[in-house]
């Protein structure tokens, strides 16, 4: 059988005539936990103002390869299925014979969901961990962009080497 | 699955904002506080359905919220604590005739809108009140003192 609460004349009464059922004790206690969610409310929002959570002065960074040559600018912060841009600078020393090899591992398709590339590669080759793209390059620097959307949220490490020089890795938060 | 996840944090996250949010004397929206209601609630719809506008999915969304209301329902009904935490519970503003000032303080009202609410109820002065309670859906009740 259910169990139910009785129905009754069980409401407190306020100088025993007038059946209120207030409770200031319990609402003191209120007055103090909607405080402390108030206080909460306006860190969250001057963290998201300062870009804690993605789209902001604290989102933004930039890294250079161990050889200085080549810039990644990206967001440290993304957020699920919200579009970026991840842009790589390429210096005159990353172009040989005209072309640029860039291997991007498969973090880049998988949890951020990268969308297209900018400009077009020449080439794409997949290989066991990622992808190699080769763009046709005059001598100089230049740049490209990945279009990205992450299909998952969680933290992920993105390696990426240009030509065969060493794997640089950067860590991308992507909240919920 | 994402769709339901959304659609419990939305409902509680909600259900938080608008608890804190302070009890209107009189019990009525004013303009500000539409702009409030809508705009909360479409930005929780977007989240919640996202890119999805299948039928599926607005269905499980709209389930899930219905369900979410029910189960809060019966936890109101369950227990009066539980109640009071979702819902609050009764402020007396006026005691045998004597303004509880930590309330009003507190709750951000004024003695204007106690007397609103008494002239609703043929008080002519505030001296003739002898309880006045802010009601948990925030409508202010007058009991006269020749009552």
């Amino acid at each position: 059988m259910q169990e139910t609460t009785p129905v009754g004349d069980s409401v407190p009464k306020v100088n025993h005539e007038l059946a209120v059922g207030d409770d200031l004790e319990f609402q003191r206690r209120w007055w103090r936990f909607e405080r402390g969610i108030w206080i909460l409310f306006l860190l969250i929002v001057l963290a998201d103002l300062l870009g804690c959570f993605g789209r902001g002065y604290f989102a933004d960074a930039e890294m250079q390869t161990a050889d200085g040559r080549t810039t990644i600018h990206y967001q440290r912060v993304e957020r699920f299925s919200t579009p970026s841009i991840l842009s790589i600078r390429f210096g005159p020393g990353d172009v040989h014979d005209g072309k640029i090899k860039l291997w991007m591992s498969n973090t880049l398709l998988k949890q951020l969901g990268n969308q297209r590339v900018i400009p077009q590669p020449s080439a794409s080759v997949l290989d066991q961990d990622g992808v190699v793209y080769s763009f046709d390059s005059s001598p100089g620097s230049g740049s490209i962009q990945f279009a990205l959307e992450p299909a998952s949220f969680g933290v992920f490490n993105l390696t990426f080497r240009v030509n065969n020089a060493n794997t640089t890795a950067l860590t991308i938060y992507v909240m919920p | 699955m994402y769709t339901v996840i959304h659609a419990i944090l939305g409902y509680l996250f909600l259900l938080l904002t608008v608890r804190v949010l302070s009890r209107r004397p009189g019990g009525q929206l004013t303009r500000s506080e539409f702009v409030i209601v809508f705009l909360i609630g479409g930005v929780i719809i977007l989240s919640t359905t996202g890119n999805d506008r299948s039928l599926t999915n607005t269905v499980c969304a709209v389930l899930t919220i219905g369900l979410m209301h029910r189960l809060i329902s019966w936890l109101k009904q369950r227990h009066r604590i539980q109640g009071a935490w979702i819902d609050g519970t009764p402020l007396v503003l006026i005691k045998d005739g004597q303004w509880q000032q930590e309330v009003m303080n507190r709750m951000r009202l004024q003695d204007t809108d106690v007397m609103a609410s008494g002239r609703l109820k043929g008080v002519k002065t505030l001296n003739s009140i002898k309880y006045a309670i802010l009601e948990r859906n925030g409508s202010i009740s007058i009991i006269k003192a020749t009552e």
